[in-house]
């Protein structure tokens, strides 16, 4: 049997960014993705079945067998949920993640997002905190991951609100009419318009092709690769250096402990249903907030009964993903012209300094809608689900309608978590996630706020109509899935320190949206990456 | 499985979901192909529920104007469907009226609006009229 260096736990953004940095520094890396290799030529535009509308399964996955979840509502109320059900906080299983099929928004987060709890006090119920770090201990870091998977963004303007060294290494995204229509109303509002910084070819870039505008983006893989993610860089990179062995469809269940505290490698269950084990130097998870918690926890032993890097009662705590309040508007004239992604514009006026908010969120234009989705979550709240007058409305309108939605940054429960389920196991045996809890009230107030800021937005920029509702009190996740590992100098209070390590747990450590303290309001694959990257370049550093 | 009569009552209950102008009605733009695949993919399950509620559907017609579902003008269907969307059902149903409806709804917009490789939407009519022109 080989032993490695490191094992990493899932290829996506932070897995794969760890194994392109430590297969470089020459340290032999066993990367392990439970999903596979998705190709463009194997995801068909099956507008029903994607990562953006799954109602009938996911382009990529997980498998909506034998992957079940359960979720506890308000009143206790226990429920089995599969991969495509709302509910189920799901997150792409494939070789490079969600980075495989995102809609690669690519925002850093602000100064502030660092300090919410010295900047806005600390709500009675919530765990609301600092991080350990600052904006500026992630700057670096941030730029590595802007020029090393490529972003497309406006560095001048950026600056105005970022401390940053460098600019972009491509011009933005195209301005297409719904932007032109929203950069009108920011301007009579008096707000400043962004364009929104992306993970996408605007130009050829670490020789591959520029974006060709199509209308599917979000949700599918990139018919010409140029969406870039940790697949087509960091693990195409961990993989030329001859160090990294990718093993897919590989299930990992347990991390293995000796004695000491230190773990030894990692039991798994091969694509065969054979189970494996490999063993390391250190380990590192980074199957996402929830499948991390969930590994840590069923890694108990004798000695660590609670789970690993749990004698304090946090891991799997804190969970939170974003609110998405969505204002939709009727113009007199269509915004819409086919030019892909859709997304151009944004503003971060309202993500700090709102009167009696906490926090806030950036609010953007949005991507380009396929129909069907249009149909399920677009269309005004009074008109007739069916008949000649909602046949009408799509007819006359799918062109003159845009949505200006955000990322609100939540305000974090200690009771919105992941724990096992008692009985309801996985097709592998082990004990499945069980989601409880919600966000904190808090994140309501701030989301209710937004939504008047979106719907302002709208109305100054020409918007005739304007539609939609702020969203209720939930458990928010999914693709944003943050919080459970948070990192901290306590052990009582924080799961990991500010390296990703396991307080208690020498060489083992967590490099995914797990270590968010809180998550900001913007869409936080960038600081996942920009994390990784410094995770795993002080750990090759370090021996 | 659904008989040729269920099969009828479907085809006059998804063209009153989406009626014809000079864009196609539902069954006319494939949403019965997209259904009839369905029945043996995603939507097994709910075979049996589609059977009750046509049944179910086709007694309200005869006992509210005495005749077939499938030969009652559309403006006397649409009365119908409105009360059955409200729970207005004179007869027992043996599945919810108006859940029922709704499901059929959001089945024919599937078939409708999404791509044509679901086998309804055919030759992307529902895109043609919307003006969604995707570039592959």
């Amino acid at each position: 049997m080989i032993r490695y260096d490191v094992i990493i736990v899932g290829a996506g953004a932070g897995g794969g960014v760890a194994a392109g940095v430590l297969a470089e520094a020459g340290k032999r890396v066993l990367l392990l993705e439970r999903g596979g290799q998705l190709s463009f030529e194997h995801d068909p535009h099956d507008h029903l079945r994607h990562q953006r509308f799954s109602r009938y399964g996911h382009n990529a996955g997980p498998d909506i067998r034998g992957n079940p979840r359960v979720t506890v509502d308000a009143q206790g109320q226990t429920r089995v949920i599969y991969p495509h059900e709302d509910g189920y906080q799901n997150n792409a299983a494939v070789i490079g993640g969600g980075t495989r099929v995102y809609g690669a928004q690519a925002w850093r987060f602000l100064p502030q997002d660092f300090r919410m709890a010295s900047l806005y006090g600390i709500p009675t119920g919530s765990s609301l905190a600092d991080w350990p770090i600052s904006y500026a201990d992630l700057e670096p870091y941030y730029e590595r991951a802007e020029w090393e998977i490529g972003v497309a963004g406006d560095g001048i303007a950026s600056a105005r609100h970022w401390p940053r060294r460098t600019g972009f290494p491509m011009p933005p995204l195209p301005v297409n009419k719904q932007g032109q229509a929203l950069r009108a109303g920011a301007s009579k509002l008096g707000w400043e318009a962004l364009p929104i910084p992306a993970l996408i070819n605007t130009v050829p870039y670490n020789a591959r092709p520029a974006c060709i505008q199509c209308q599917y983006c979000v949700g599918f893989t990139c018919p010409v690769d140029a969406k870039n993610g940790t697949h087509n860089t960091l693990i195409s990179r961990a993989l030329a250096t001859g160090y990294c062995d990718l093993v897919t469809e590989a299930m990992v269940v347990r991390i293995d402990i000796e004695a000491s505290g230190r773990v030894s490698g990692v039991s798994y269950f091969d694509r065969a249903g054979q189970r494996q084990s490999a063993q390391a130097e250190v380990v590192i998870c980074a199957g996402g907030a929830i499948e991390t918690a969930r590994l840590l926890l069923n890694s108990a032993s004798l000695r660590h009964p609670h789970g690993l890097g749990n004698q304090h009662d946090q891991v799997g705590r804190h969970l939170q993903g974003h609110y998405y309040p969505a204002a939709v508007g009727l113009m007199s004239e269509p915004v819409y012209e086919g030019v892909g992604p859709g997304i151009s514009t944004a503003t971060i006026q309202f993500n700090h300094g709102n009167s009696d908010i906490i926090g806030g969120a950036m609010l953007a234009d949005e991507f380009i809608e396929l129909p069907v989705i249009f149909w399920s979550r677009q269309l005004p709240l009074d008109l007739p689900r069916w008949g000649m007058e909602n046949k009408r409305f799509m007819r006359e309108n799918y062109t003159r309608v845009m949505r200006v939605t955000g990322p609100v940054q939540e305000i974090p429960s200690p009771e919105a978590r992941v724990t096992l389920d008692p009985s309801v196991r996985d097709r592998w045996g082990m004990p499945v996630a069980r989601l409880s809890g919600t966000t904190h009230m808090e994140t309501v107030r701030t989301a209710a706020f937004m939504f008047e800021r979106a719907r302002e937005w709208l109305q100054a920029s020409g918007a005739v109509r304007v539609w939609g509702q702020p969203p209720g009190l939930y458990l928010s996740g999914g693709q944003h899935q943050a919080g459970t590992c948070r990192m901290g100098d306590d052990p009582h209070t924080s799961v990991v320190d500010q390296w990703g390590r396991v307080h208690g747990h020498d060489n083992l450590f967590a490099a995914d949206g797990s270590v968010h303290v809180t998550n900001g309001g913007f869409n936080p694959v960038l600081t996942i990456l920009a994390l990784a990257f410094r995770t795993a370049e002080r750990l090759a550093k370090s021996w | 499985m659904l008989t040729s009569n269920h099969w009828n009552i479907l085809r006059s209950l998804m063209n009153r979901i989406i009626p014809p102008d000079d864009f196609p009605d539902a069954w006319e733009a494939g949403v019965g192909n997209y259904l009839s695949r369905q029945f043996e993919r995603d939507l097994q399950h709910q075979v049996e529920t589609y059977h009750l509620g046509l049944e179910a559907l086709e007694a309200g017609s005869q006992a509210f104007a005495g005749k077939s579902f499938t030969e009652l003008d559309a403006s006397a269907q649409d009365m119908l469907l409105s009360r059955i969307e409200t729970g207005q059902v004179t007869l027992s149903w043996s599945v919810n009226p108006p859940e029922f409806f709704h499901m059929v709804i959001i089945h024919v917009m599937e078939g409708y609006y999404s791509d044509p490789g679901n086998e309804g939407n055919r030759d992307s009519v529902a895109w043609q009229m919307i003006g969604f022109e995707p570039r592959e």
